[in-house]
């Protein structure tokens, strides 16, 4: 503050603060405010609002608990609410996305950070950049075309003859959210790559020629000296991952099966479909909660701090 | 070697910079609205039919002097929404939402009536504006909703490959022989009304539009059976491209779907057939925002799409049905031959109108498309 006070002067410094202020708290903090306060009101007619129904109540909240549904897991079939058999799915397949994308960023990441020359570096950073120039819609639609039952992978295989006939890959091969999961990696692998990249590249080469030299195996060598010191960047990483893939919309809409339901799509369909703007409400907060609460159990079961992420 | 290029000091490039800002902004600094010549409407309308704004908006504008500022949505909840932000906020005259749904607008306070003496209600087909659909047009005697086109959804068939009975019934969505592209909820009413058809329910389809009891009942049993027939979808559509890619990227046969996509797919090998239960219908219109601040602008924009000319290029434009009078003869004969090819006035007879829905009953129908869509 005082440094900014004596570089730009009184007035503009005066200006920056108030519209950031202004930013967060108009467009930031009072919208989510507004929402946070309907999500605890009925749904009502216009007429009505004010009126004696229009009271604070949990009842938005208690649908995520109504209309059960037999759900199988495991072979045995119990009855679970709809939208909670949503949620579960959402999270499940969340972390399948960010175990995958771990799976093909880190050794990636070790690659550029230790093993490539430094004159090549920018161009394979290039590279991997590019993708990110074409919109992310573009990119689910583009999976959507490979994927399709007349796409170009069926045709593929079909001609050299590895299948006979085509197969309805978006309907999964082994689960009905397999397009998704694609979908998902394929959008957000970056934002487990740089971080992983970032926090190996900080590592003294000479840690890992002294593994060597001590007789350890290449894999001893990630899994006691480069994973470890690795972990706040595989932590950043997989929250972020983790986050936008539950968070996402687009992908669950453009690769969906049959049977697929993410549950960004139950908020929307609450929020557009049905209209219900204080259901909508309360789901998504409900969301941000229970999304909240997987992060940080993982993060308690991997004994990672908050003090870790933000190194 | 002579330097051509000048170099570009921080200085010169912030001015430079500042003036482009100043000339982007001048615009928003100078009303339009002071420049008008006889007024504007705020029109907020469906996206993805580019010839409203290519052919029916200048028409409108060289007869009448009205400038149109058109508002593309994707679909009616898009619209319920953005008419939500803008009975506080303003910015929308006209906006264009279904037969079925206007009430559930009027009870959220969103409307106001429309004045008849500004309207030319002789320009209507019959049927359309008078009638049954006349009196869904009206609250407590007061006109709040006139048509702007209708059109219908039915079974979109592949000539070659779609195994259909005969006559063609909504019951072939559920024949395990076709590979079907349809829309949750609208199946479910497919398969209420098939079996309504068929005499297997307890009490007729329709009241479950009007009794929540009955509706429970109903789409219970509606559900599953529905569910029992699930294995033949092969994609969920919301969208007419959704549609499209359905029958040409996912190798649907039959799909449950809106006449524009038919049209779309006509010379692909796809026919457009109304089912021998009638084929689901509605009925598209124009409504007045209670804050609208172009009423006269507004009734000529409406009174506009009741003329033959106004009607047949909205109906061009949404590869759907006119509702003026003396229309379907400026109508492109593609649409035209199109529609005569699967209607004729039998299947007329039996288009079923999509029931009004309220909002309690659209809330619990969402929760039957989650099921059918989880199972």
């Amino acid at each position: 503050m005082q440094d900014m006070l004596r570089r730009y002067g009184g007035t503009l410094t005066g200006a920056f603060f108030l519209l950031t202020a202004f930013w967060l708290l108009a467009l930031i903090i009072l919208p989510n405010i507004t929402l946070f306060e309907s999500s605890f009101r009925l749904y009502l007619p216009v007429t009505e609002i004010g009126g004696p129904r229009d009271v604070y109540t949990l009842a938005n909240y208690q649908k995520f608990i109504n209309n059960p549904v037999d759900t199988t897991i495991f072979g045995m079939t119990f009855q679970m609410p709809i939208h909670m058999k949503t949620f579960f799915n959402t999270v499940l397949f969340s972390a399948v996305v960010t175990l995958i994308t771990f799976v093909v960023a880190y050794p990636l990441a070790y690659y550029l950070a230790k093993v490539v020359s430094p004159a090549s570096l920018p161009t394979l950073i290039l590279l991997l950049f590019i993708p990110l120039w074409v919109s992310e819609a573009l990119r689910a639609f583009a999976w959507y075309i490979i994927l399709t039952f007349n796409g170009p992978l069926n045709s593929l295989l079909v001609a050299i003859g590895l299948l006979e006939k085509p197969i309805r890959w978006q309907n999964g091969v082994f689960t009905p959210y397999d397009a998704i999961v694609i979908g998902l990696v394929y959008t957000y692998v970056l934002f487990m790559l740089f971080p992983i990249y970032g926090s190996i590249q900080s590592l003294d080469r000479n840690q890992i020629e002294a593994s060597e030299d001590l007789g350890a195996k290449w894999w001893q060598t990630h899994l006691r000296v480069i994973l470890p010191h690795a972990k706040p960047g595989i932590a950043s990483g997989s929250v972020m991952v983790f986050m936008l893939s539950a968070g996402s919309l687009l992908v669950p809409t453009v690769l969906p099966s049959t049977s697929s339901n993410w549950f960004t799509q139950t908020i929307q369909v609450l929020m557009l479909e049905s209209q219900d703007w204080n259901s909508g409400a309360a789901y998504s907060f409900l969301y941000i909660l229970l999304c909240s609460v997987v992060v940080a159990l993982v993060m308690w079961l991997f004994k990672v701090k908050l003090s870790d992420i933000a190194k | 070697m002579k330097r051509i290029i000048a170099p570009v000091s921080r200085r010169t490039f912030l001015k430079t910079t500042a003036a482009g800002v100043g000339v982007l902004a001048a615009p928003a600094i100078i009303s339009h609205k002071a420049l008008a010549s006889s007024g504007e409407v705020n029109f907020t309308g469906w996206a993805g039919y580019p010839k409203l704004a290519e052919v029916v908006f200048p028409a409108f504008e060289k007869a009448t002097g009205i400038k149109v500022n058109f508002t593309e949505l994707p679909d009616q909840d898009a619209m319920f929404a953005q008419a939500k932000v803008a009975a506080e906020a303003g910015g929308i005259d006209v906006i264009e939402p279904t037969i079925d749904r206007w009430g559930g607008w009027n009870a959220n306070g969103l409307l106001q009536p429309l004045d008849e003496s500004k309207l030319a209600m002789d320009n209507y087909l019959p049927g359309l504006a008078d009638g049954s659909a006349g009196e869904r047009s009206r609250a407590d005697g007061k006109l709040f909703y006139v048509p702007s086109n209708w059109g219908t959804e039915a079974l979109v068939a592949n000539e070659a490959d779609a195994k259909l009975s005969s006559p063609p019934s909504l019951g072939d969505l559920f024949n395990p022989d076709n590979q079907v592209v349809v829309r949750p909820h609208s199946t479910l009413a497919a398969m209420g009304r098939y079996l309504d058809a068929q005499g297997k329910l307890p009490r007729p389809w329709i009241d479950g539009y009007t009794d929540m009891g009955a509706m429970v009942q109903l789409w219970d049993i509606a559900l599953a059976e529905a569910i029992k027939a699930k294995g033949n979808v092969v994609q969920w559509w919301s969208g007419e491209n959704e549609a499209n890619a359905g029958f040409t990227a996912n190798g649907a046969t039959l799909g449950l779907n809106w006449d524009s996509t038919g049209y779309n797919l006509r010379n692909d090998g796809y026919k457009y057939i109304a089912p021998v239960e009638g084929a689901f219908a509605w009925h598209q219109g124009f409504v007045l925002m209670k804050n609208a601040k172009n009423i006269d602008q507004a009734h000529e924009f409406i009174k506009f799409v009741s003329t033959a000319e106004g009607a047949a290029g909205w109906a061009t434009a949404f590869s759907s049905n006119p509702v003026g009078k003396g229309a379907a003869e400026l109508m492109d004969p593609d649409v035209s031959a199109y529609y005569n090819g699967t209607f004729n006035d039998e299947a007329l007879s039996k288009l079923w109108w999509w029931p009004e829905q309220t909002a309690e009953f659209i809330s619990k129908r969402g929760e039957y498309a989650d099921k059918y869509k989880a199972a």
